[in-house]
């Protein structure tokens, strides 16, 4: 009974060790973190998320944009995501401490998203892209997000988050392309994927 | 002989008589449904992931086809590469895992029910689990969490089902003969513990409590890491320790090196999933921890290749006639290439060039797609014509099994590799424009969808062969040959090597 009660004692012993380097600590540790406060002007960073952006967090991964973008950029060390320009600094926990749900994703099929808040702000660039994205280029690998949008009859005024399109996938005349709730609710998660503020512990790339 | 030899060499090694395997033809009887119905399943949801595997690579290669289906939202990349991959994990991999791991277990040891119906409810529970999820991802309804995209309820009824196994594994195994432990058996109890812990875990602190933040990933890899070498590797192991000494008539090589395999395997298992996210937001430690562990793997991966090659030395002749040796050596000579790439892209300065890349998709594909389903396609083989007492109807059909697996598992390597290499080194040189590096990638995308057709034409055919024998009983003369055939595989059944 000896070799058993070895072999149950060695299952779970050895386990566990990893369990609470992996599990345990980082869910007990990550909580405590708290806002960074800059000296010189007292400004909390990073700050809290908007609720249209959690919610739109949802949309981003119902419809698994994860699957392709990235959201983390590494130190100048370890790739070459700052030449790229994806990112002035390496990303470190508090930048996600706000967080719902941390997409940090594996694959970079797509450009990685850290700061594609930074990069874009227009919000037509967003609409523009998710519904058509072989503007850009015929072999991009992204999939048209249709869904995401509805084409009604134009009531009164044109609206004004209408996306602006041309050629043979502009609505017939009298008619516009809307976001849906949906899609807005993800573009307001787009436009606030931010990470620009400085962290002591992450200080800006130097060139 | 050298095997005798090596038996009086190793006091603690005693190889196991025929009668005492014999007496367990009851419990054969009272497992043969669970386990059918395990592989059922399995074959099931392997014919549906292959479905989804092949819309999903046609949609990343030509995203604006009409036969994509572009522009309906369930049908979409986002959602069609989620439900392939839990199908073929949870689905295919881990109910034929379980049917495999019933009918080792009750190989060792009477099983603690007479009725099975403990376990056929147990797989109704994980079949309805696994229903509900895969409609939850079409819905998108997702947690958005790789490999456990699956919403908290429906874990929750996969968990139940799964514990309900786990907990019939470990009475078994405590009811084992007195004084006998066989490698398998160590790696099935370690693999439906771990599994159970892994599941419960990762599904309370990012389901039921969600914890915010960075410790998210950190959980989900950890559990990723966690499923592929402490619940696919050690099912796939123990089925090679137990078939291969098994299939050769000769009794595993050395006691030591599967100590040291499975000892290893336990203690570098749970570590390795941060592999995922070097340049992270991780403390540095954890990262690095992961790194080290995926090294040391070799450890423990080369004395299991070891074994297995020096038990099979001599009877490679075997690989002709035998489709399920034929499959499962297959997938042990894959394990050791694959755990070797898996260190190797983990070390920093390669994980730069790879990490983000289809390097690493190949690299996991080569583990679930070579690996452990060429280990289970040949334990099914072997396993279900004991079973039912039949013959599988047309060899052709499983060597044409066989040949397709092997052509598109080494075509779908070269291509992933060369186009995850190019796209590696074009993302790392600021240089390229995105745009340019998705163009250097379109013609290995597309050979891609080539490769996808020939596994999926080969999981098809498994599934038809399969199919075929449970409806069709072989006719009388075929039957005679199936039992003679079953009755001088069980004289060899001083196949393992059993410790005092």
């Amino acid at each position: 009974m000896n070799k058993i009660n070895g072999l149950f004692f060695g299952v779970f012993f050895l386990f566990g060790i990893s369990w609470l380097g992996l599990v345990a600590y980082p869910y007990l540790t990550f909580a405590g973190l708290r806002q960074s406060k800059d000296d010189a002007t007292g400004a909390l960073a990073p700050q809290g998320n908007p609720g249209t952006a959690t919610q739109g967090a949802r949309v981003y991964a119902a419809n698994g944009c994860f699957y392709c973008h990235s959201q983390y950029i590494r130190g100048e060390d370890e790739g070459n995501d700052i030449a790229r320009k994806w990112g002035t600094r390496r990303t470190v926990p508090r930048d996600y401490m706000f967080d719902q749900q941390v997409f940090l994703g594996t694959s970079r099929l797509g450009a990685d998203l850290s700061n594609v808040g930074v990069r874009q702000t227009d919000p037509q660039w967003f609409y523009r892209i998710l519904y058509n994205p072989h503007t850009m280029s015929h072999q991009v690998s992204m999939p048209a997000y249709r869904w995401l949008f509805e084409t009604r009859e134009i009531q009164g005024q044109p609206s004004a988050d209408a996306v602006k399109l041309e050629g043979v996938i502009a609505p017939p005349s009298g008619y516009e392309v809307v976001p849906t709730a949906d899609g807005k609710a993800l573009v307001q998660y787009l436009l606030s994927l931010k990470k620009n503020y400085p962290l002591p512990e992450a200080p800006e790339a130097t060139e | 002989m050298k095997e005798t030899a090596f038996l009086q060499s190793e006091p603690g090694a005693r190889v196991e008589s025929t009668s005492d395997l014999s007496e367990l033809s009851i419990s054969e009887r009272s497992i043969r449904m669970p386990v059918l119905f395990f592989f059922g399943s399995g074959v099931f949801w392997l014919v549906i992931a292959s479905i989804f595997y092949l819309l999903s690579s046609a949609q990343i290669h030509v995203p604006t086809a009409w036969w994509t289906f572009p522009g309906i939202p369930w049908l979409s990349f986002g959602r069609s590469h989620p439900v392939f991959l839990n199908c073929y994990v949870y689905g295919w991999a881990t109910c034929s895992g379980i049917g495999t791991g019933i009918w080792l277990l009750s190989r060792f040891s009477a099983p603690p029910l007479r009725s099975p119906w403990f376990l056929i409810i147990a797989g109704v529970l994980w079949n309805i689990g696994m229903t509900t999820g895969v409609l939850s991802i079409l819905a998108g309804s997702t947690t958005g969490r790789e490999l456990l995209e699956f919403p908290p309820e429906t874990a929750f009824i996969l968990f139940l089902g799964l514990a309900m196994v786990s907990l019939w594994a470990v009475t078994i195994i405590l009811n084992r003969k007195p004084g006998t432990t066989y490698v398998s058996q160590w790696y099935l109890l370690g693999a439906f513990l771990w599994f159970a812990w892994l599941y419960a875990t990762a599904n309370f602190a990012l389901g039921f409590a969600p914890v915010p933040g960075a410790a998210q990933p950190a959980i989900n890899w950890w559990y990723v890491g966690g499923l592929v070498d402490l619940w696919l590797t050690p099912i796939a192991l123990a089925t090679a320790y137990y078939l291969i000494p098994k299939l050769v008539g000769r009794p595993i090589y050395s006691y030591r090196l599967a100590l040291l395999g499975f000892w290893g395997l336990a203690l570098f298992g749970g570590w390795t999933g941060m592999t995922h996210l070097i340049g992270g937001p991780l403390p540095a430690w954890m990262i690095t921890a992961s790194i080290v562990a995926k090294v040391l793997m070799l450890i423990p991966v080369l004395a299991v290749g070891a074994n297995f090659h020096l038990t099979m030395k001599g009877h490679f002749g075997g690989l002709r006639d035998n489709h399920g040796l034929r499959f499962i050596v297959t997938g042990t000579v894959i394990y050791t290439a694959y755990a070797f790439a898996g260190s190797i892209i983990s070390t920093r300065s390669i994980a730069q060039f790879t990490q983000f890349t289809f390097v690493t998709v190949i690299q996991n594909q080569l583990g679930l797609f070579g690996f452990y389903s060429m280990i289970l396609f040949g334990a099914v083989y072997y396993i279900v014509p004991r079973l039912l007492k039949r013959e599988w109807l047309f060899h052709k059909l499983i060597e044409a099994h066989f040949w397709l697996l092997v052509v598109g598992l080494g075509l779908l390597l070269l291509d992933l590799t060369i186009g995850g290499l190019i796209q590696g080194f074009g993302l790392e040189d600021p240089q390229v424009p995105m745009i340019a590096v998705n163009d250097l990638l379109e013609p290995f995308l597309a050979i891609q969808n080539f490769t996808a057709l020939l596994l999926v034409a080969a999981n098809l055919g498994f599934a038809m062969a399969f199919t075929l024998i449970l409806l069709i009983s072989t006719p009388a003369r075929q039957r005679r040959v199936a039992i003679e055939q079953s009755n001088e595989a069980s004289e060899n059944t001083e196949a393992e090597v059993s410790v005092a």
